[in-house]
């Protein structure tokens, strides 16, 4: 990836990961493995779990700690009822940025 | 054990943390370095220059410090359970994954109090707060 995508992606990524985890509950490897298969390659798992730390603190995901057979127990994280309201107001934002920034590149063919 | 002989306890504890630190400080500190010796080479090598930077530059508080390094092996632990290679824990720009993760526990920074220092110098010289 570009660094002009991973400076974007930056902005975007706490909505992303609020919205895989609006389908189902998940660790932090299915995530990022979800991500990779997306194509976001170069996302760092480390870099995932900061996030779910952050979003853990500011209480927008419900936390469970699962018996894992291998290795520590994982923390499988779920949207609560905050991060669904976070969750719209990202939507809502990312909208709204979409929805400027193609009148802008219209704008840009017509002149 | 007696009200008594738990004051004295107490007493004595109280002692000790003023010459080396709170007690249980210090157990979550060694039961982290533990951590880190159970990791294998590379990902033990990764952690420690991990904790060497976010010694210097993370939470100037105890309990903040030991839950960053708390939450730091806990990751190192299941990458190393999913087979995830360090490379792709701490990706291509190790300094900015360890500036996100420091970003989580801002407390007892230094770096905390002078943007609070600037945030406030300048709402001051906006008018914002007379």
């Amino acid at each position: 990836m570009g660094k002009q995508l991973t400076e974007m992606l930056k902005g975007t990524l706490e909505g992303i990961v609020l919205a895989i985890l609006l389908g189902r509950p998940a660790y932090g490897y299915e995530i990022t493995a979800w991500l990779r298969d997306q194509g976001f390659a170069d996302i760092a798992e480390g870099t995932i779990y900061a996030l779910l730390v952050r979003i853990e603190q500011r209480g927008l995901v419900d936390v469970e700690k699962v018996p894992s057979e291998k290795g520590p127990p994982r923390k499988v994280y779920s949207l609560n009822a905050t991060g669904r309201a976070y969750l719209d107001e990202f939507w809502a934002n990312w909208s709204f940025l979409a929805d400027r920034l193609h009148h802008l590149r219209e704008g840009e063919h017509q002149s | 054990m007696t009200a008594e002989t738990g004051e004295q306890k107490g007493r004595l504890q109280r002692y000790l943390e003023v010459l080396v630190g709170p007690l249980d400080q210090k157990k979550r500190y060694r039961e982290f370095k533990a951590r880190t010796e159970r990791l294998p080479p590379g990902y033990r090598t990764a952690i420690e220059a991990l904790q060497r930077y976010m010694l210097y530059f993370g939470p100037g508080k105890a309990d903040s410090l030991l839950e960053m390094l708390d939450d730091l092996a806990d990751l190192f632990e299941q990458s190393v359970a999913s087979g995830t290679p360090v490379r792709a824990v701490v990706g291509d720009d190790p300094v900015a994954f360890a500036e996100e993760f420091l970003r989580n526990y801002p407390e007892g920074q230094w770096i905390s109090r002078e943007r609070a220092r600037l945030t406030d110098a300048i709402n001051q010289a906006a008018g914002d707060r007379p």
